[in-house]
């Protein structure tokens, strides 16, 4: 548990990202607030349209439409970060805090090599010769993994198979030590294999860098594998926030029970059907005034046609109405075996 | 060769599918891409095999060639009892109706400027089955049979959510009214909360239509949630075959075991299991490893494994498996 206030690193407060469309103002992200503390693995978890990914586009200054307005505060080791100059921006930008994006092959540029992108990158950041910074470049293809460091930095990311990109492009990431890692679906368009050995670096990246990680993701398997805290995202919103350990031993959101149900389990019996979800996440245009989830939700009453605070018990935070009895029957209900109570 | 020796649905023979790669026309050094070697199975009415293994292995255009889909450079494919590898498109016309595909991205399987009802009323129009009447009729009858409604035939599929998309996909494979229908990744490009709705329309129109399916997808959780037997694919060949629930719980292949040790399980609590992690990557197809093709990344190997590639065979747990020592049998 994390009794003590530990030092934290970024701290968002009421983040809005709003778009300005022909048929008005769309809200993709809608009042996030979250706190990541110094070596934390924070997972965000939602759909396609959750806002997951323009939440950390946001921390990285990347949301660029001129139809975008950004609001709130983010705050990187005590300074805030919206509306800051862009040339300031920069320089934090790709070396205190670095991303890693789902796609490894349009992160990177088909016409240079791998070593030369590394090394172009720690150049803008350090004062490095060419020569030092080849070297560097070298250095990190071999320490994320990657067989014959020296031949691989001559390749152009087309002659690297899905899993050698990708960690490029984590070796990229690292170049300059961050101290803040975000990753957007890192390994979705990997295998389960290389999964395993990109979550296995991500892992040692906190353990040896000390670096802190928000993950984004949508597979729940990866969150219990990796994730100190988890928060769920839906329309845009955080509706559960806890410690991983917590969110599966009692999800309390019923968006949350209807993402862990609807995982068929590798082992044991397998449910004749599983416990989907009805109907599709709302569109940003007509994202419901009360509780988002409310249209899709079997336990939906009156009184969610209001909008429901993010309130903490020891702790998790819920964004339901529903009372602790009317959660555990829906636990119940959804999850065959509790998820975790062993 | 007179096909169907045990009555089933589907059967190959040595299938193999080899590709060329190279811009040089009349040399001799071009290369040969191994896509599909020397798979032989039989698929029997109303089961559903899992195909699984990772990207490159050739599940996809296995997937593709047992339904003509590709040309096949050797062996036999038996649909029905008819042996139907070289068939001539106009031959082959009748018994293409019976199989049918479900592919991965349903919005670029589904052509954008045609409404859903032209959509799915097509392939009725050129198998010509009935009067337009009729065929709207039926049009309206496959929207509701995967779970949407009547009068969505007027709308364009962008109108649709992904999973309504990939509905009317299903609708499309189903219009001929198949008995076999091979799905490649029907679910890996849908939302969480959507997929679990798509594998239980795959289970509800089996139960309800009788259908048989070859069901591609690297998810082993969601293969094992539809799939009666399950193959698994290493460089093109078929490396293990059996019941899915015993292959998932007691592997015999290395390969195997090690793919299901590293799906990450959704339990924080869970005891932490011996993952194998595999060094290195698939080696590629165009010049594949001597003997069997694992041993660069398989803990077992010796020179046995080096030097003589092992032919799928039962280990006698009851099914057959690809490996010179499998695993839980000494």
């Amino acid at each position: 548990m994390s009794g003590e206030a530990k030092a934290s690193i970024l701290e968002v407060r009421d983040l809005t990202v709003s778009f300005r469309t022909e048929r008005g103002l769309v809200r993709a992200v809608d009042g996030v607030s979250l706190t990541l503390n110094e070596r934390e693995i924070l997972s965000v978890v939602g759909e396609s349209g959750s806002g997951k990914t323009l939440t950390v586009l946001s921390v990285m200054g990347l949301v660029h439409s001129p139809n975008a307005i950004v609001e709130g505060s983010i705050r990187f080791r005590g300074r805030e970060l919206i509306g800051l100059p862009d040339r300031e921006m920069r320089r934090i930008r790709g070396g205190a805090i670095a991303m890693i994006f789902q796609n490894p092959m349009t992160a990177l540029t088909p016409v240079y090599t791998i070593g030369h992108q590394i090394a172009e990158q720690v150049r803008a950041h350090r004062r490095f010769s060419r020569r030092a910074a080849w070297a560097h470049a070298v250095a990190l293809l071999a320490s994320v993994g990657i067989p014959n460091p020296s031949g691989a930095a001559h390749r152009f990311p087309h002659e690297l198979s899905g899993g050698m990109r990708q960690r490029g492009v984590i070796a990229m990431a690292l170049s300059c030590d961050p101290a803040l890692l975000l990753a957007d679906e890192p390994t979705t368009a990997l295998d389960v294999t290389v999964q395993a050995q990109i979550l296995d670096l991500i892992r040692k990246l906190r353990s040896e860098f000390g670096s802190s990680v928000i993950l984004i993701t949508h597979n729940m398997g990866v969150v219990a594998e990796i994730a100190d805290r988890v928060a769920v995202m839906y329309a845009g919103r955080i509706v559960e926030r806890a410690e991983t350990r917590a969110l599966f031993r009692e999800p309390r959101h019923p968006y949350t029970l209807g993402l862990l149900g609807s995982i068929p389990p590798l082992e044991g019996e397998r449910p004749r059907r599983l416990p989907a979800i009805p109907g599709v996440p709302p569109s940003p245009f007509a994202i419901p005034a009360g509780c988002p989830f409310a249209p899709r939700c079997r336990w939906s009453q009156a009184a969610c046609a209001a909008r429901p605070p993010l309130l903490a018990e020891e702790g998790h935070e819920t964004a339901c109405i529903l009372s602790p009895e009317a959660r555990a029957a829906a636990r119940s209900e959804l999850l065959a075996a509790p998820v975790g109570a062993t | 060769m007179s096909g169907q020796a045990n009555g089933s649905l589907l059967e190959t023979i040595t299938l193999t599918k080899r590709y060329r790669v190279g811009n040089h026309l009349f040399s001799r050094h071009n290369k040969v891409v191994h896509a599909v070697e020397r798979v032989s199975l039989a698929v029997q009415e109303g089961e559903t095999l899992g195909l699984v293994g990772e990207s490159g292995c050739g599940k996809s255009t296995l997937g593709r060639c047992l339904i003509r889909l590709y040309e096949v450079s050797d062996g036999r494919i038996f649909f029905e009892g008819t042996d139907i590898t070289f068939l001539g498109p106009r031959a082959l016309g009748p018994h293409r109706e019976r199989m049918q595909m479900v592919f991965q991205d349903p919005a670029a399987s589904l052509n954008p400027r045609r409404r859903v009802g032209e959509l799915l009323a097509e392939p009725l129009i050129v198998h010509r089955r009935g009067t337009r009447a009729e065929i709207r009729a039926r049009v309206r009858e496959l929207l509701r049979e995967v779970g949407l409604r009547p009068e969505h035939d007027e709308r364009f599929p962008h109108e649709f959510s992904g999973g309504q998309q990939q509905r009317i996909g299903i609708a499309r494979a189903l219009a001929l009214a198949p008995r076999l229908i091979v799905a490649d990744e029907p679910v890996s490009a849908l939302d969480a909360s959507v997929q679990a709705q798509i594998v239980n329309l795959f289970l509800d129109l089996q139960e309800r239509l009788g259908l048989t399916y070859i069901f591609i997808a690297h998810d082993l959780s969601v293969v094992r949630q539809v799939s009666t037997r399950v193959a698994v694919m290493y460089l093109g060949a078929i490396v293990e075959i059996g019941p899915t629930d015993a292959v998932l719980k007691a592997p015999s292949h290395p390969y195997t075991q090690a793919l299901i040790s590293a799906v990450p399980v959704p339990d924080p609590a869970a005891p932490n299991r011996r993952r194998i992690i595999l060094e290195g990557d698939v080696p590629s197809p165009i010049d594949p490893p001597s003997g069997c093709p694992f041993h660069p990344r398989c803990s077992f190997a010796t020179d046995h494994c080096r030097s003589e590639r092992p032919a799928l065979a039962p280990q006698g747990r009851g099914w057959d498996v690809a490996c010179h020592y499998p695993l839980g049998t000494t």
